[in-house]
């Protein structure tokens, strides 16, 4: 049995036991020691992963589940950068000083979830890996005991959570027993020839289905959880949440999406006559939903006052996005969802770095308390006005290039109402990503001058980091665009339609 | 060195050195920065051959290569009449401007910076042959205007950022919708390759258009011209207008009304009416009744203002309907004098709005009410103002009144005669508030308070050295019209109209 395809997760699977037992052994009296190892774990995940030599057909696959393809790597990778910031923001947040061995391990465990779920194609094992995902994260976020809003959150994830994967679950019945078998391939080959005859059945199957999904993702109607626990959770998880955790769900939709979609994708018809996308009842659901979701989420956000709880409705919008080029499936739509999920996690990263590093400073996430800091703190002023800037998808950003991608595919299928609906939603944002900037630069601190945000060289580098990419691929991103096809073109092949 | 990334990237370095330098030297930087620019645009001027068609000081590098088509995206620039004019008026308008923003101190150092920042960006949009590149310079401007109205705005500043940019954002999304289209079905970002395409559709009488499809050439002409017409901005998407004028400091008034607006003009005659010949000769009628409205409501509106500043912020509307009411008509004539009107107006409006300024920095207020007999306290003021005023109404012997009786003329002759007619009315309307307003403001009797010399004293050497340049190229484009009329005409008679014409527009139908 060739194990390649497991090394990143044996790394990471070794990580938290070392983590775990030098944290049981030192008394948690080593913390830079633990996070060191769960830095080297994830930094070694990331690069062997890198290394390894992928599919380029229909491949092998280890035990019938999983298979290592060019899609695999690359969110594995994903999530690892992802965990890596996410930790080394912990030391710099709101939340602890210094992260302990659970917090380490709990982080560990989810990204190990997300190297499995990038993998999979089979259903349980999917659904397994979720849940991996799913349950250290229930965990991070009610970490902090002594608050009560960290606690509230905590409860309410677990409880959307459970409902939602028991609703997925039990979707998962129906799609088995209509494919007549656990793998994706089976559902495919059931779904090609004819076999699913039951529409109403199937519509029900792929309801349950995607509301699993939808949790994960945030996407209208499971959204309801992201503002409260984003809200609650230290700055650094609330990222790891809108970022990683939010990557997998769709990782694992495009596998599942791609394995329905048989047959070539048909010819785009005239823009103007195209209604609804011709995909199958999935594909109507995820068209549904992706423009509730940005609508709801860009009109939510208006309201926000204060800082997470505004990204977080800022992240349900960019799922309703992302959705959109699920709906418009195509080979162009996978490349353009690579390429935005790479811009989103730049974006949001930073976004929730930031916010975590002015909580630390002013105890509180109130957008108030970023007023006067325009003035006060340039550097840090002018990181959060790209971000935002780019989030709005306004040039020479890279949100922008990431968002002309995705148009330019969801014009392409021929769907020019849903991207006129995509673009309006662009100006909503406009609105609530500027009033950030409105407190920054136009608002006066209340009583005279607030005093200055203390910041260290690390802040301001570690910010630095993850804004000048920012920048960089809003004025050259024609290499990694070409990437992001190279790499949906092999996914394709690797599905063996198309 | 003369090249159009020299000019167009020379601000930057403005701005770079206005971030190292002290900030009392910033407005040293910017006005010495805007010089050049200028000077180098009349340097263009000067080796640019009107009489060739197509574009000149070209230069084209790849920059995105293989995104969306094969050719991937170029950086794109080049020259011709038309660009040149818009280029000078944008050196023009911004170096008075710059000289203008002498007096501001508060975070002198960033109002410079992105004062510049934007004149890379309106210089951008003029030269870009390039669809990203153009959307790129497109929306660029909109981030330091945002803060230039938000920071260094009046009292109610934050609401009229944040109005001007919703706008102006509504517009562009539905700019870049179109540009996509338009992408996706020619496989080109060129806009001379796609303005090709165009021609050779319409030579060959083929309905579909660019896009290969009547319908969608007309949802994304519309789209295009609804991103344009915000910016103009035509009825009924002209309501940022006032509160942004009002809102923002003197200068940027000026840049907003002498450059910004025509940008919307530029990309109808650039962009919206060469790629969709069929669907703007289709949409004519609509638009000129949307100009006529503009044009008599605008007029009616200023009519009504107490607020100076307002006023001449409506008048800009009136006066920026004539720009798509000759267009509209198609013709020669027409589309010549739009192209006029959006020049005249450029360094008229600037003017106005720094009369506005003036007695504004003077009062502390604007309402026209309260004021009354300053032509015996300013007299050079008045002087000054009133040119304006009549240049601005029409008056023969100013620019204004070159471009009306251009376009009036033109739209006249085009399919679309009464609206042309009824835009008449909005002249009149135009006259009496402009002559209201002088009577209110500089005749009559001297309250008390205006009759302080200290408080009021004449124009000083800065303002002088911002209204008379206005006043003389005002004068000089009333008097000799032939000048910027030569510039325009290349493209407007060799490419556009031809191209509208062959679609059964303008004079032939």
């Amino acid at each position: 049995m060739d194990l390649t395809p497991i090394i990143p997760a044996i790394e990471l699977t070794v990580g938290i036991l070392a983590v775990i037992v030098l944290d049981l052994l030192g008394k948690g009296r080593y913390p830079w020691l633990t996070t060191g190892v769960a830095l080297l774990a994830l930094a070694g995940a990331a690069a062997s992963a890198a290394m390894q030599p992928v599919a380029q057909v229909p491949g092998e696959t280890l035990l019938g589940v999983l298979q290592l393809d060019r899609f695999s790597v690359v969110f594995t990778v994903f999530c690892c950068v992802t965990g890596f910031v996410t930790i080394l923001a912990t030391t710099r947040g709101e939340a602890f000083k210094t992260p302990g061995g659970e917090f380490l391990v709990l982080v560990l465990s989810s990204v190990l979830g997300m190297n499995m779920l990038a993998m999979s194609v089979d259903l349980v094992m999917l659904y397994l890996a979720f849940e991996m995902v799913s349950i250290p994260s229930y965990v991070l976020v009610a970490m902090r005991r002594a608050d009560a809003r960290s606690n509230e959150a905590g409860v309410k994830y677990v409880l959307f959570g459970g409902v939602s994967s028991a609703m997925m679950v039990y979707g998962l019945s129906f799609v088995v027993g209509m494919a007549g078998g656990t793998s994706l391939e089976a559902l495919g080959t059931a779904i090609a020839a004819g076999q699913v005859t039951n529409q109403a059945l199937w519509l029900v199957a792929c309801l349950m289905l995607f509301a699993g999904f939808a949790f994960k993702i945030s996407a209208v109607p499971f959204h309801f959880w992201a503002p409260d626990v984003y809200a609650g959770a230290p700055a650094a998880v609330a990222g790891f949440l809108a970022v990683a955790s939010k990557a997998a769900g769709f990782l694992a939709l495009v596998r599942v999406v791609g394995a329905t979609m048989s047959g070539p994708v048909p010819e785009a018809a005239d823009p103007l006559t195209t209604f609804l996308p011709d995909g199958g009842v999935l594909i109507a659901v995820l068209a549904v939903a992706a423009v509730l979701t940005m609508t709801v989420g860009n009109l939510a956000a208006l309201r926000q006052r204060e800082i997470k709880r505004l990204l977080a409705w800022s992240s349900i919008a960019h799922a309703g996005y992302l959705l959109l080029l699920l709906a418009t499936w195509s080979e162009t739509s996978i490349a353009a969802l690579l390429f935005y999920l790479v811009a989103y996690l730049f974006m949001n990263l930073a976004a929730f770095l930031i916010a975590g590093i002015v909580i630390r400073e002013r105890g509180t996430g109130e957008l108030d308390a970023l007023a006067g800091m325009g003035r006060t703190n340039v550097g840090i002023a002018l990181a959060l006005a790209v971000i935002m800037f780019s989030l709005t998808g306004l040039p020479p950003f890279f949100g922008f290039a990431a968002k002309l991608q995705l148009f330019y595919a969801v014009f392409e299928r021929g769907f020019v109402w849903l991207g006129v609906i995509g673009l309006i939603n662009g100006v909503i944002s406009l609105y609530y990503y500027a009033r950030v900037l409105g407190v920054l630069y136009f608002q006066e601190a209340p009583e005279g001058e607030a005093p200055r945000l203390q910041l260290n060289l690390f802040d301001k580098g570690f910010c630095a980091l993850l804004v000048v990419p920012i920048l960089f691929f809003g004025l050259f991103w024609g290499g990694a665009w070409e990437w992001a096809q190279d790499v949906a073109r092999d996914f394709h092949l690797v599905l063996g339609v198309r | 060195m003369l090249s159009l990334t020299t000019l167009v990237f020379l601000p930057l370095v403005g701005v770079l050195l206005c971030w190292l330098l002290p900030a009392k030297h910033a407005r040293v930087v910017n006005v010495a920065t805007s010089a050049l620019v200028l000077l180098l645009a009349v340097a263009l001027w000067a080796q640019t051959d009107l009489a060739a068609s197509g574009y000149q000081f070209e230069q084209q590098v790849t920059w995105l290569s293989g995104v969306v088509s094969e050719e991937g995206i170029q950086y794109h620039v080049g020259l011709d009449g038309l660009g040149l004019s818009l280029v000078l008026l944008t050196g023009f308008v911004t170096l008075v401007s710059a000289i203008a923003s002498w007096n501001i101190e508060k975070q002198a150092k960033g109002y410079h910076m992105m004062f510049l920042l934007l004149l890379t960006g309106m210089l951008g949009v003029f030269v870009a042959l390039d669809l990203f590149l153009f959307y790129v310079f497109w929306e660029i401007m909109l981030l330091p205007m945002y803060f230039l109205i938000g920071i260094w705005g009046g009292p109610r500043r934050q609401y009229a950022a944040i109005k001007f940019f919703l706008y102006t954002l509504f517009g562009s999304v539905l700019l870049l919708g179109g540009v996509i289209l338009v992408v996706l079905k020619t496989g080109t970002w060129q806009i001379p390759e796609i303005t090709a395409q165009a021609q050779a559709a319409v030579a060959s009488g083929d309905a579909g258009g660019i896009l290969g499809s009547a319908g969608l050439c007309l949802a994304a002409f519309i789209g295009m011209f609804i991103g344009f017409a915000v910016k103009i901005p035509s009825f009924p998407f002209h309501t940022w207008l006032p509160d942004a004028h009002v809102e923002a400091p003197t200068p940027i008034s000026m840049i907003l009304a002498g450059v910004l607006l025509k940008m919307g003009g530029y990309g109808l005659i650039r962009i919206a009416y060469p790629f969709f010949p069929q669907a703007a000769v289709d949409m004519g009628l609509v638009i000129s009744i949307l100009s006529a409205i503009a044009i008599v409501y605008g007029a009616f509106v200023a009519m009504a203002q107490t607020d100076f500043k307002r006023l001449i912020a409506y008048s800009s509307v009136s006066h920026m309907g004539f720009v798509t009411l000759g267009l509209a008509a198609g013709t020669d004539t027409g589309i010549n004098g739009a192209m006029y009107m959006m020049l005249a107006h450029g360094t008229i409006s600037a003017m106005l709005f720094m009369i506005v300024g003036v007695i504004y920095d003077r009062a502390h207020h604007r309402e026209i009410g309260r004021f009354g007999g300053l032509a015996w306290v300013m007299p050079k003021y008045f002087v000054l103002a009133s040119l304006a005023f009549f240049a601005s109404l029409g008056l023969p012997g100013g620019s204004g009144f070159i471009a009306e009786i251009t376009t009036f003329v033109g739209a006249f002759n085009g399919p679309h005669r009464t609206w042309a007619i009824v835009s008449l009315l909005g002249v009149v309307v135009t006259a009496a508030y402009y002559l209201r307003t002088l009577q209110r403001v500089f005749l009559g009797d001297t309250p008390e308070v205006y009759k302080d010399r200290t408080a009021y004293p004449d124009l000083s050497m800065r303002e002088y050295a911002i209204l008379v340049p206005l006043a003389l190229v005002t004068i000089y484009m009333g008097v000799i019209p032939s000048t910027a009329m030569d510039m325009v005409k290349g493209f407007v008679e060799g490419s556009l109209v031809p191209l509208l014409e062959a679609a059964g527009g303008g004079a032939g139908s």
